[in-house]
């Protein structure tokens, strides 16, 4: 009971996490569903990765198949990212987060289980699909129209079974996690009805602007909203301590409801589009930097006095260095949103150098750490190796900032060359071949803690460690 | 009052949608309505107010060379667009001359639109009349044949089916063209 008065005075989540919380009421038949088909699809995008990263120091390795050419590998691994892993192991998180926030049981467990097979469905769907070129042609949209149907109604049926267990919560004080979480379901469903339905209807330059404003708040308010639900709750969590301020998290929410729909522009600046459009993306571009210090300045604070954890606390690790490249990517966003930096920086290499930061070194990087929390506990056994743990986190994190750091000096490089109009083209592609070689391998890095991470949840899921700890104290340490 | 907001699932969803569609709506809905140039297509018979000429609608082979580029993904390499950088004027120049920048209103009947973000290849919104037919086919096979050292990838499907080579070229020689910019004409005289 004590935890529940900390938790609906306070807005904290209850600290002291104990195995009677978390294992007897909750089955976590869809979280496991979900987090564990998001962990398969994630290996095996990561191969697709390693393959596009190849062709561009071998541009005719596989090149005469046309499935496996790089205009149909690049989408697959994109969306398959995007939605195969990262969407559906947030969404498989959420599923197990959002019941203990509520005090309650999922809402229901088995509409969550028929919503984690129509996501596979979908998954599997793009994958067929893009390998044979069935495109519609825009960035995060390429999905063939049935699929965009299918997407919504996943999302109807995620979000009924989200608000149903908020509508019947036991808690009144909602955590920010639940706000997050909420916010994500409501502009989720707008911002993908924009990019994958509206945009339909019109052309040219209208079209080009429907598009953005979906592919930017694709990040900003699906990947950004869900990730810092995580954050939110597993970085006390797994540190054992409170959180530093409700009231800063609700200043960080309100300002990211508002501020980050209008900067949707911001990919095309200097390109066919209204001037005035793009001033009023780049200054809300830069207001940005509010949400993100708030959210940012909560977390560092919440680890005040903590700090000794990231020396074996491997969930911490991925949660700590996630916020730091949460900080420095949407540091990089707005300013790149300024005119002078973006006739640089745009359309060169540092922009898949930043996207990867946001998706890759903060956003999956806070899935992970909530998967190597939450899978023991769902199948209550003990982790099966925290040394191979350890292991995937030194691999993510050198081979991400490898990848991240070339692609900046490269790109940076590139577009100071592709400003000198008296270097022919082709040499400004020659000389990033060193950058793209240090990308691949870097990418082989990444791939290994991939590999790392997956063998070690299957192992913990199957049991492949023998039935060690179920002791409830054992497995919340 | 404010905590009582604050634990408030109905006040929640108001707020968070009202603050959402201020941006969604005046960003989206609004832009096309106040200017024009996004939805008309392109047509200038002045030569004081810049380059003339006329866009005009797609052919049906135009359009199916239009659904190759989509399908090959050949936008996630090439943009279209010459943007008010004097590089990109330059880059996309030809024979000294600079080509104009890009405006909406020469994308009028682009559906779906193909701006691109990346350029791994060089731009291609100007690219129409670079090159003859000729020299796109067999590009197409193996890029690096004409090009040491390109990274493009050889598409040599597309190279060896004559209707699918005709279509894709048919439209990339449109890219560009609605403005009648090059001195001298191009290939084809
Ligand atoms: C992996 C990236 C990539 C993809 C995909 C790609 N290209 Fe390219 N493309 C390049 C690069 C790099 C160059 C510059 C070197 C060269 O000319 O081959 C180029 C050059 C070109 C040029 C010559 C431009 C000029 O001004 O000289 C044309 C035309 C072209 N590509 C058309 C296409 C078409 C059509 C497709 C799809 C079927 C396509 N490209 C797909 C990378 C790509």
């Amino acid at each position: 009971m004590a935890e529940r008065t900390t938790l609906a005075d306070a807005g904290e989540i209850p600290v002291t996490s104990t195995a009677k919380y978390t294992e007897s009421v909750h089955e976590d038949a869809t979280a496991r569903a979900f987090i564990l088909s998001s962990i398969g699809y994630f290996f095996i995008v990561g191969i697709v990765a390693l393959l596009v990263a190849a062709k561009f120091l071998w541009p005719s390795f596989l090149g005469t198949i046309p499935m496996l050419t790089y205009g149909r590998l690049r989408p697959l691994h994109v969306n398959g990212m995007l939605f195969g892993w990262l969407l559906a192991a947030d969404m498989g998180l959420m599923y197990y987060v959002v019941p203990r926030l509520c005090g309650v049981k999922l809402w229901s467990e088995k509409f969550g289980l028929a919503t984690a097979a129509l996501w596979n469905v979908i998954i599997l769907g793009a994958v067929v699909s893009l390998l044979m070129g069935w495109n519609q042609g825009f960035e995060y949209g390429e999905l063939p129209f049935v699929l965009d149907v299918a997407v919504v109604v996943a999302w109807i049926m995620f979000g009924t079974n989200m608000f149903m267990t908020v509508a019947t919560r036991k808690y009144q004080q909602m955590y920010v996690t639940l706000w997050y979480m909420m916010g994500t379901v409501l502009w989720t469903a707008f911002v993908y009805l924009t990019g994958n339905f509206a945009a339909l209807l019109v052309t040219g330059v209208n079209q080009a602007n429907l598009n953005w404003m979906y592919v930017h708040n694709a990040v900003g308010l699906i990947f950004t909203p869900i990730g810092l639900a995580i954050a939110y709750y597993f970085i006390p969590k797994t540190a054992n301590t409170p959180l530093h301020s409700h009231k800063l998290s609700m200043v960080g929410f309100w300002s990211l409801a508002f501020v980050y729909v209008w900067t949707g522009a911001h990919h095309m600046l200097h390109g066919p589009i209204s001037q005035w459009l793009q001033t009023i993306a780049i200054v809300f571009s830069v207001m940005l930097l509010i949400p993100v210090w708030a959210a940012v300045y909560n977390f560092f604070a919440t680890m005040r006095g903590q700090w000794h954890q990231m020396r074996d606390n491997v969930p911490i690790k991925f949660l700590i260095s996630g916020v730091v490249f949460y900080l420095l990517t949407c540091f990089q966003g707005p300013m790149h949103s300024l005119r002078s930096v973006n006739a640089i920086v745009s359309k060169t290499d540092w922009i898949p150098g930043h996207a990867h930061m946001a998706v890759l070194g903060a956003f999956s990087f806070f899935a992970i750490a909530g998967c190597y929390y939450v899978v023991p506990r769902m199948f209550k056994r003990e982790l099966y190796s925290d040394a191979l743990a350890n292991w995937s986190f030194w691999l993510f994190l050198i081979g991400g900032l490898g990848f991240f750091v070339t692609l900046w000096l490269g790109g940076f490089w590139q577009g100071w060359q592709w400003n000198n109009p008296s270097i022919p083209f082709i040499d400004t592609v020659v000389n990033l071949q060193p950058v793209w070689l240090v990308r691949f391998f870097s990418g082989v890095l990444m791939f290994g803690g991939i590999a790392a991470f997956a063998y070690n949840i299957l192992a913990t899921a199957i049991g492949a460690g023998g039935e060690k700890a179920t002791d409830g104290a054992a497995v919340a340490a | 009052m404010l905590r009582k907001a604050d634990n408030s699932a109905v006040a929640f969803v108001i707020g968070a949608l009202v603050l959402f569609f201020i941006g969604g709506i005046l960003t989206t809905v609004v832009p096309p309505l106040v200017d024009a140039s996004w939805s008309k297509p392109f047509e200038n018979s002045d030569p004081t107010k810049g380059p003339t000429g006329k866009l005009k609608p797609y052919t049906e082979l135009e359009l199916q060379g239009r659904a190759i580029y989509v399908r090959e993904g050949c936008w996630y390499c090439h943009t279209q667009q010459t943007r008010t950088i004097l590089a990109d004027t330059k880059r996309s120049g030809w024979r000294g001359v600079d080509s104009p920048v890009s405006t909406p209103d020469e994308f009028v009947y682009d559906n779906p639109h193909m701006f691109g973000t990346k350029r791994t290849g060089p731009d291609l919104s100007r690219v129409g009349g670079k090159y003859d037919e000729q020299w796109h086919v067999t590009h197409f096979r193996n890029p690096a044949d004409l090009v040491p050292g390109s990274i493009m990838p050889p598409f040599p499907w597309i190279a060896a089916d004559p209707a699918e080579s005709k279509a894709l070229v048919a439209y990339l020689q449109t890219l560009g063209r609605a403005k009648d910019w090059r001195p001298d004409g191009d290939f084809e005289k």
